[in-house]
């Protein structure tokens, strides 16, 4: 079966107008598209960049706040210097967009512009018909460029259930750290600010993240992580979305072929995150990871759901965040114990992810970033816990 | 837990209250005779104002009620205008035009009779407001200056000044002019403010204080930096005695933000935090200024329904009320100072759908929060949907936003924006933009449907009956928010925006399956794809670099006094204390961007929602 087309779509720098793009996004999924959701409010350099890491076939803007032929002459322009002219790039913006405008972004590169009036319909043909193949590459390519569209093979090899030259995940040099948990507790949210401490401790330190939405096999999907992650728009990381095309558990079929090149590939953390998962995920089989952080909302039910929780007898790390609702102070207690059932190694985090400068997301990034990774569970750990 | 709960059981309440006010005006004779007399005495009061041809007509119009019960369930329920539960309006008169010649109807005896006096003059109300006209058109384009002319011509022939401020999108979003990236969108979509120089510049030739000027300026994300460099450049044109005076609103309202607009720059707590703050300050030193105008017409152009607008814009109103309260802020000093901003479309609610919201505010208000009548009073500037407009035979958009006015009009607006009908493609030119203002003078001032009488249009069957549907149904959406754990939690939980985005896809759908006719789009196509011959408002590039280059000036002629300023308010945000008067200080000497920068590192960046 072949891969899904793959576009990026966004709205341009001081524009909040997300009204179209978000029902065209909603159609484009019907037609069977992957696409890449950046949000609105996006600078030029960010587009470009995740449409290169996301190796997509075409960038899809929608404006409707003015200076359109700037912002689209300046991401056909970036791409061109970074070498990934081969992503096309269309777009629209209601009547703002005058037919004499489309004229001249066309001569600057912009492919086609869709006017006031076009139905989702014939913009979703049109993307079918147009960006279904992909182009070719030129060799001398930058890193990223590379490794995006080594990234795309590996994804069209598990789609074919086509074996794959890889290398093998144990021969990880990167420090794998796997987030799973159950969709809403925050997972993205905790990443990003994760990845805002990593870039602040130092300037070199780079970092990768695998992140998956689910998806029905042969049917497109919306990956919006990045429009959420914005510490993660950033040179220093690298971030991948991909759909799990139909794969139960958590993860996409190309995951562990990707994780491995990605681990190979010069990063110091590579940061996988899973769909939001069930009570029975254990979505990380032994050695894929070199950590686990279970992230938890308070709001999980009674007590004896925890006993149902597979992850919590293997996660190294388990976060409960959104400790600032009421249900928090009894959820961690309730969790405390259940982790003293398991007589291993476990840290357990109190975190308000949402908080700037939370004082529990710099005690798991601490957690984290020690080498190892395994402290003595400790009841007098500062945090957000009550005492 | 929140007041929502509340206030849905003390419209529900109200509701039963005036069904025992009918029963007692039918059983208890004392009771009926008070409710008759009041009847009549108002009624013989309305003086009689004459058309043009002569047709006397009452200044305020009543129902041709004389039973008890049926006058005690209009006094009650629907309230005379500018009486509790205000629904038939906020004030006593509006739209009417002064009395030439004043007669009313006195009792000698059995018999009333007519008394004519002529007044020498036209009969002025004391209070210039009640007497300003309700438009007020929304304008904004290139540089400061720019601006200012086409605020000059706009005002040219209104007896008040009433200005409203569309700012460019790195404005919005409190970006400098000069930032990487933003070049071409200086002046696109609205006038471009980076520093105090500008904002004096943007009101030059207006007198900031006067009882005849207001002013409104439409942003939210950085309001209390903009409201502050209003502030400055007002003191330094007139001195610091004329604070107090100032007249006029900042749009300033997170929520709708978070919900539909998307300009939010700091995260949401940190962002309300900023917004009490200067509410509080400009509430204590600013009586005649709207620190927040509470908006649901974002709302409605994101796609919502129009229910879905009145509720969450009434549930944003009460969240607010709320966490002033929390703060200790006096309800009397701020309830009178919230003011609202709605959309007009052509779906049949917004037929009834401010009425019903002034109703459910004045319920609220007084009922769960005690507030006084000011603070009851439910004000409102409605704008007609730009959603509404098509770029297809876009001339047809100049009888859309006509009957969109009408609208406004009979649900009482109090200040009234009218689309041009060549907004689908840009800016307004001055061609089109003066028709839109002529479209309100038609109506308010040619046409004889609001001028003579009161009341003019409400009442009838089909008005009560969409009243009562749109109450119902906003009610409902009050329960929903309350079961979510109130409108914080709701926002958090992405209710809002994803009951926002679902309304909107199902629009869109609607269109493309027929069941929403659209002129022009989707019915009586002429086929022609042309784009018409219109004036596109695009800034040009030689006044993008002259921004940028005042800018420059600016921030180097102030970089050590910028320092010093963005440490002051750095440490009174960390110490958690109200940072408005630093604000007032910083804007004397750093550019807007600057402000936000150092905000941004304190309290973080907006995490949007997807």
């Amino acid at each position: 079966m072949a891969s899904p087309i793959r576009i990026l779509t966004a709205v341009p720098i001081c524009d909040g107008h997300d009204s179209a793009i978000n029902t065209i996004n909603l159609e484009f999924i019907r037609h069977g598209i992957e696409v890449v959701y950046l949000g609105f409010h996006r600078y030029v350099g960010d587009i470009v960049r995740a449409a290169i890491q996301e190796d997509v076939a075409a960038i899809g803007i929608s404006s409707y706040n003015g200076g359109h032929i700037d912002f689209f002459a300046d991401v056909v322009n970036q791409l061109k210097k970074k070498g990934a002219s081969d992503i096309t790039v269309f777009g629209g913006g209601g009547g703002t967009i005058t037919h004499d405008d489309a004229r001249q972004m066309k001569r600057k590169g912009v492919d086609e512009i869709f006017f006031a009036g076009t139905s989702l319909a014939e913009m979703a043909e049109y993307v079918k018909k147009h960006y279904g193949k992909r182009k070719k590459r030129r060799v001398n390519s930058e890193p990223d460029l590379v490794l995006a569209r080594k990234l795309t093979e590996l994804e069209e090899a598990a789609a074919k259930r086509a074996k794959l030259r890889t290398s093998n995940i144990q021969h990880r040099r990167s420090k794998v750290i796997g987030f799973t948990g159950p969709g809403g507790a925050g997972k993205t949210t905790l990443i990003d600010e994760l990845v805002l401490r990593f870039l602040q401790r130092d300037s070199k330190t780079r970092i990768a993240i695998l992140s998956h939405d689910p998806s029905v096999i042969g049917e497109g999907a919306l990956l919006g992580d990045r429009a959420t992650m914005i510490n993660s728009q950033d040179d220093r990381v690298f971030m991948r979305s991909m759909a799990t095309r139909g794969q139960a558990g958590g993860l996409s079929p190309a995951t562990e072929s990707c994780l491995a090149l990605l681990a190979r590939a010069g990063f110091d953390y590579v940061i996988i995150e899973t769909v939001g998962t069930g009570q029975e995920a254990l979505p990380f089989r032994n050695k894929l990871v070199d950590q686990t952080v279970l992230v938890m909302n308070p709001d999980y039910g009674a007590r004896l759901q925890l006993q149902k929780i597979v992850m919590l007898d293997v996660a190294d790390i388990v976060v409960v965040n959104k400790t600032d609702l009421e249900r928090a102070k009894a959820a961690l207690s309730e969790i405390e114990q259940r982790l003293t059932q398991n007589k291993r190694k476990q840290e357990i985090v109190a975190t308000v992810a949402k908080r700037h400068r939370d004082p529990g997301v710099d005690e798991m990034f601490e957690l984290i970033t020690k080498e190892p990774v395994v402290a003595v569970y400790d009841r007098r750990k500062r945090g957000n816990r009550p005492s | 837990m929140s007041k929502l709960g509340a206030v849905v059981e003390a419209v529900e309440k109200h509701g039963r209250f005036v069904l025992e006010q009918v029963k007692r005006a039918r059983s208890d004779e004392k009771f009926a005779q008070a409710v008759t007399e009041r009847w009549n005495k108002v009624k013989a009061e309305i003086p009689i104002a004459k058309a043009p041809t002569g047709l006397p007509l009452p200044r305020l119009a009543l129902p041709e009620i004389d039973e008890p019960g049926e006058i005690a369930r209009y006094l009650f329920g629907d309230g005379l205008p500018g009486e509790f539960p205000y629904l038939n309006g906020a004030y006593r008169e509006m739209y009417l035009e002064p009395l030439r010649e004043i007669e009313s109807f006195e009792k000698k005896g059995e018999a009333v009779v007519a008394r004519v006096s002529r007044a020498k003059k036209p009969v002025r109300a004391t209070r210039p407001p009640l007497q300003e006209e309700p438009t007020r058109l929304f304008s904004g384009l290139m540089l400061a200056e720019d601006t200012n002319k086409r605020f000059h011509f706009l005002s040219a022939h209104q007896r008040s000044k009433r200005l409203s401020t569309a700012f460019d999108g790195p404005t919005l979003y409190g970006i400098d002019s000069d930032a990487d990236g933003v070049f071409g969108k200086i002046g696109e979509g609205g006038v471009a403010v980076d520093t105090v120089e500008d904002m004096v510049r943007l009101y030059d030739g207006f007198e900031l204080g006067a009882p005849n000027f207001s002013a409104s300026m439409t942003i939210s994300g950085p309001a209390p930096i903009i409201m502050a460099m209003y502030i400055a450049a007002a003191k330094r044109r007139f001195g610091a005695k004329v604070v107090p005076n100032l007249r006029g609103t900042i749009q300033a309202d997170i929520f709708k933000e978070v919900q539909a607009q998307n300009e939010t720059i700091f995260p949401t707590e940190a962002s309300l935090r900023f917004l009490c703050d200067m509410i509080e300050w400009t509430t204590a030193n600013m009586p005649r200024w709207y620190p927040v105008s509470i908006s649901g017409y974002h709302i409605g152009e994101a796609g919502s329904t129009p229910v879905q607008q009145a509720a969450y814009t009434l549930s944003n109103g009460f969240a607010y009320a709320e966490m002033l309260s929390a703060r200790g802020v006096p309800i009397d000093q701020f309830a009178p100072r919230l003011s609202f901003f709605l959309d007009c479309g052509l779906d049949v609610e917004y037929i009834a759908l401010s009425r019903v919201s002034r109703k459910i505010w004045a319920i609220g208000m007084r009922d769960v929060f005690g507030a006084n009548a000011r603070g009851q009073m439910f004000k409102l500037h409605t704008q007609t949907s730009g959603r509404s407009l098509i770029a297809a035979e876009f001339k047809n958009n100049l009888t859309r936003t006509a009957a969109e006015l009408m609208l406004a009009y009979m649900n009482g607006t109090n200040s009234c924006h009218s689309n041009s009908a060549d907004e689908p493609f840009t800016t307004p030119s001055e061609e089109w933009i003066r028709l839109a203002a002529h479209g309100q003078a038609i109506l308010l001032e040619e046409s004889g449907i609001f001028k003579h009488t009161m009341n003019m249009l409400s009442g009838s069957p089909g008005m009560k009956a969409v009243e009562r549907a749109v109450e119902k149904a906003i009610l409902g959406e009050f329960r929903e928010i309350e079961s979510l754990g109130g409108v914080l939690a709701a926002v958090e939980n992405r209710y809002q925006r994803s009951q926002i985005q679902n309304a909107a896809h199902r629009y869109e759908q609607q269109i493309y399956d027929g069941t929403r006719p659209i002129v022009g789009l989707n019915r009586y196509r002429n086929g022609a794809d042309e784009m018409p011959e219109i004036e596109l408002a695009r800034t040009p590039r030689a006044k993008q670099k002259l921004q940028v280059e005042r800018l420059e000036k600016f921030k180097k002629k102030n970089a050590e006094k910028s320092k010093h300023a963005l440490d002051k308010l750095s440490a009174v945000v960390e110490r958690g204390e109200n940072c408005f008067p630093a604000l007032l200080e910083a804007v004397e000497v750093c550019s807007l961007g600057q402000i936000t920068g150092r905000l941004q590192e304190i309290v973080g960046r907006f995490r949007p929602m997807v």
